[in-house]
């Protein structure tokens, strides 16, 4: 098991955002989280990831409690992509991604190998090794996600949390980063709008509506339409793809 | 006889040599003077005088000691007309805040000082220090040293009235450091009596009040005033009078609504040299205060109670007296008119 | 192994601290060895060595005063300020994400006027304090209240500097109040005169405080480089990469507000260097702060010693106030830099 959530409980001032949320993720597994805007899938992340701490309840990575962990200590392990960094300072790409490793570097250590190893190897995990030396301000919208990806992956994570991270992105460019990520060696958490996207990427799926967890499965079992109705409010058609075999959801128009 | 003659002759010129203040003992060096905290020791009069500041240069000036200055620095003001002439003798670094390297090259034997500001711990120009490890022996005036080292001392206290007592002191301290003790006493004599010589003239008169009138920006801004007890209420009670406004604030400002609401007797419109603002200069004070339709029909205005002054007489200086003065003949030809 | 560009980086650092070094240590010769007092060349020479013990030749005393306790005193002052406002300036770029930020913008300077000002005129102290530690107390007491406002600088770079915009005005009404109801003339502008910003009051002994200061702040904030480059896409983004954030913030703060309170306890406030000089370090050897913070300095020392020599020569007899030198350079300095990074459509 390499995430375990024991009953997290989370809000800001009186309100409840997260409510009472328990969940396992296995070694390895690619979980999507989904959930209207609203019923907690960011802060649950955050929560997860030990960027926030829950009111009540646990969360512990690999057996160990993470609100125990030093924070440097986690962040060698866990790596967390935001939605929308950014930054108005002219970084090189290689700059940012370099940035991935600052975990695992104290304030005065030299540059090892192994640090060059990472950067390298997340570059060209992420297909911008060409584009190393440029500044991050001339890059797309996709190219700057696809670099928040590799600083990531240069933390040499064993867990990664990504936080939307194919919101304004070419659908070029969202296919291509899930099919990165699900290929990747580490087990990872990734909230998600697209329903079809989160179909065809996750292995689980998760469903949040006003801060509790009102479902957890396969895509199969998870996207019903019923469900879809009841969280999303929108009238679906859902069929397994002949294409690649996960569910298929169809939109109706009006109701 | 010859002889009895020449000691006739002797005996008359023995006294006539010997006149003059009975109490004037020449300096005997090396002479030590205590000045704000330090003890100071003068090898000899100084011959290469330095004086930082308008009115510790004027001082030195009226004690005729124009040869034995090398340079001055810092004149806010115009110098007395009388000391014009000795003045111009004197080379002058600069009206502003002179650099210390300035100071130096004069290659000084004394420097005296007005201001903390010019020399003192917290001064951007020069620290006593600089000098007394070169062997230059430093002078601060009195009234500048009390607010750092004595915090009930008068000038740092607001609760008494300003006097010319630590300008005495002074005068005194510079005769004895050059050794013109007569002339030093009877610079002090002289400011005494004429000080008395006022306060007779001008008997206490609970209705005499004062507006000192520096400057504004312009007709419509705050105008800056004299208040408190600085030099401006020293001139009011000298002259038998009060300030008009009822504030403990040295430089106060006020719109002319409030200024209409004090309501002076005399109305003093400074001049002041500087040349920034329009109304620095008295005569567009006058214009001013005549031909604005709200001001003018103030009661001072109306009776033509105004009368000029050098700004110098606001800082607390020697000039403060002769302002008095300025004031004094003015307020005596609009009596003598009235 | 290091590829072309970062050996390039690594190279300009390289070039510029070399090149920086030799101008600094030319400046403050040429700022020992001019001024209003001329001094010819050879006593500068003789002066200096004197001091060091190579020599023990005859040299006038006045001059060899004015060599040694004046100019070079206050260059050597004018190259630590220079350097510590400019690595401040960087800190608070970095911190607060916005390039327009600069050490008075957290109302250290506004706090270290009223400080001043209540010993001068309140007579706080009793004469037993002098305007500087009055200054350095003040600037601290505005620091706290920022502290407090934006709860250790964390809640947000936008909110810290709206609690250093009220931290600002409080003070400098403040200061503003004592002198209008308690000042004299005299007072008032002793005031201007000394918050203004002058290397004129300045010996050896404002030399031995500011050096320990800044070397002891320069080695802190070196030490926190890599984790300010962390910040470079927000609190939230470093945490996640193992960075104590508040713990982090809190001290670079305290330790940018100790320089800073230093600096304007001594000279006054400075204006542009921290500001610009960040910038044009940038320009050179990019935005990794464990180049760009010795960059800062060096920059930043050798712009206010040639500053400092200009404010004194450029009028004689008078010395025109350093901020306003270093606003006359620094400002087409910065269009010039602001025009060459402009992004390109």
């Amino acid at each position: 098991m390499s995430i375990v959530a024991d009953h997290l409980s989370w809000g800001v001032r009186r309100k409840a955002i997260v409510k009472d949320v328990s969940l396992r993720v296995t070694d390895g597994e690619t979980l999507g989280l989904i959930g209207p805007n609203g019923s907690g899938k960011s802060s649950l992340l955050r929560l997860l990831a030990g960027l926030k701490r829950p009111h009540r309840g646990r969360v512990t990575i690999h057996g160990k409690d993470i609100a125990a962990i030093q924070r440097r200590e986690l962040a060698q392990s866990v790596a967390f992509v935001q939605q929308n960094a950014a930054t108005e300072t002219s970084v090189s790409v290689r700059d940012v991604v370099r940035l991935g490793r600052t975990p695992h570097r104290s304030a005065l250590s030299g540059w090892r190998a192994a640090d060059q190893a990472a950067v390298d190897g997340a570059l060209a995990r992420v297909g911008m090794t060409h584009l190393q030396h440029q500044s991050w301000l001339t890059l797309s919208g996709g190219e700057r996600q696809r670099v928040h990806i590799a600083r990531a992956l240069a933390q040499s994570p064993t867990v990664l949390f990504l936080d939307e991270p194919t919101n304004h992105l070419d659908i070029h460019h969202q296919i291509e980063i899930l099919q990165t990520v699900r290929q990747l060696n580490v087990t990872s958490i990734v909230a998600l709008h697209d329903l079809n996207l989160a179909a065809m990427f996750c292995d689980r799926i998760i469903v949040l509506k006003d801060g509790a967890l009102v479902a957890s499965g396969t895509p199969e079992t998870v996207l019903t339409e019923d469900l879809i109705a009841n969280v999303f409010r929108v009238a679906t058609a859902v069929s397994p793809s002949p294409h690649h075999g996960r569910p298929q959801i169809h939109f109706h128009a009006g109701i | 006889m010859n002889t009895t003659k020449t000691l006739g002759l002797l005996g008359c010129l023995i006294p006539a040599l010997t006149a003059g203040p009975a109490l004037a003992a020449p300096t005997s060096y090396p002479l030590e003077i205590e000045n704000c905290g330090e003890t100071v020791t003068f090898e000899k009069a100084p011959e290469r005088a330095v004086a930082l500041g308008q009115n510790s240069a004027e001082i030195m000036l009226l004690l005729g000691l124009e040869d034995r200055m090398a340079a001055t620095a810092f004149w806010p003001n115009n110098v007395l007309p009388e000391l014009e002439d000795a003045n111009d003798r004197v080379k002058l670094l600069t009206v502003e805040f002179p650099t210390l390297e300035a100071v130096l090259q004069q290659n000084p034997d004394f420097v005296a000082a007005m201001l903390t500001t010019l020399m003192g711990p917290d001064s951007k120009v020069a620290k006593r220090g600089d000098f007394e490890d070169l062997g230059i022996p430093t002078y601060l005036a009195p009234s500048a040293c009390s607010t750092t080292l004595d915090a009930g001392d008068a000038y740092g206290s607001r609760d008494q009235l300003w006097n010319m007592d630590l300008l005495y002191k002074e005068i005194d301290d510079l005769a004895r450091i050059f050794d013109v003790q007569a002339r030093g006493e009877a610079v002090i004599a002289d400011f005494k009596a004429r000080e008395a010589a006022l306060r007779e003239k001008f008997p206490e008169d609970d209705n005499l009040t004062f507006l000192f009138w520096f400057s504004s920006a312009s007709a419509a801004d705050d105008a800056y005033l004299g208040g408190g007890n600085g030099p401006s209420g020293f001139i009011a009670d000298l002259l038998g009078g009060r300030n008009a406004l009822d504030t403990k604030a040295e430089w106060p400002t006020l719109n002319w609504e409030g200024i209409m609401a004090a309501d002076p007797k005399v109305i003093v419109a400074t001049q002041v040299d500087r040349n920034r603002w329009d109304l620095d200069k008295a005569e567009n004070k006058i214009a001013f205060l005549e031909s604005d339709p709200t001001v003018s029909q103030m009661d001072a205005v109306q009776n033509g109670r105004i009368v000029v002054m050098s700004g110098a007489a606001m800082n607390p200086s020697i000039r403060t007296l002769y302002g008095a003065e300025e004031i004094a003949k003015q307020l005596e030809a609009i009596d003598r008119a009235q | 192994m290091k590829t072309a560009t970062q050996m390039s980086a690594g190279l300009r650092l390289v070039l510029l601290v070399a090149v920086s070094a030799l101008v600094l240590l030319g400046a403050v010769a040429v700022a020992t060895a001019i001024g209003e007092y001329n001094i010819p060349v050879r006593t500068v020479f003789l002066t200096v060595t004197n001091h060091l013990g190579l020599t023990s030749a005859d040299v006038p005393k006045i001059e060899a005063s004015v060599v040694w306790n004046l100019r070079l005193s206050r260059s050597l002052v004018a190259a630590l300020c220079g350097a510590g406002l400019a690595i401040c300036g960087a800190i608070l770029q970095a911190l607060l994400r916005n390039p327009l930020a600069e050490p008075f913008v957290l109302g250290v300077s506004a706090g270290a006027s009223t400080g001043a000002v209540s010993v001068l005129v309140l007579g706080i102290g009793a004469g037993a304090v002098s305007l500087s530690f009055g200054a350095f107390v003040g600037a601290f007491a505005a620091f706290a209240l920022v502290a407090l406002l934006s709860n250790g600088a964390t809640s947000g770079p936008n909110h810290t500097i709206l609690a250093g915009v009220a931290a600002s005005q409080l003070f400098n009404a403040l200061t503003a109040y004592i002198v209008t109801t308690s000042a004299s003339a005299q007072q008032a502008r002793s005031v201007m005169f000394w918050l203004l910003g002058s290397f004129g009051g300045v010996r050896w002994p404002q030399f031995y405080l500011l050096a320990i200061v800044l070397v002891v702040s320069l080695a802190i904030c070196v030490l926190m480089a890599r984790a300010l480059d962390a910040f470079t896409f927000g609190d939230e983004d470093a945490a996640a990469l193992g960075i104590p954030v508040a713990r982090t913030r809190l001290i670079l703060f305290a330790v940018t507000a100790l320089m800073t309170a230093t600096i304007v306890s001594q000279v006054g406030a400075i204006g542009f260097v921290g500001l610009v000089v960040p910038h044009a370090a940038r320009y050179v050897v990019g935005p990794v702060h464990m180049r760009l913070l010795p960059a800062s300095a060096l920059l930043g020392a050798v712009f206010m010693v040639i500053a400092d020599i200009a404010s004194r020569v450029l009028v004689s007899q008078q010395t025109i106030p350093i901020g306003v030198v270093t606003a006359l350079v620094g400002v087409p300095f910065f269009a010039i830099i602001l025009y060459r990074a402009r992004p390109q459509a």
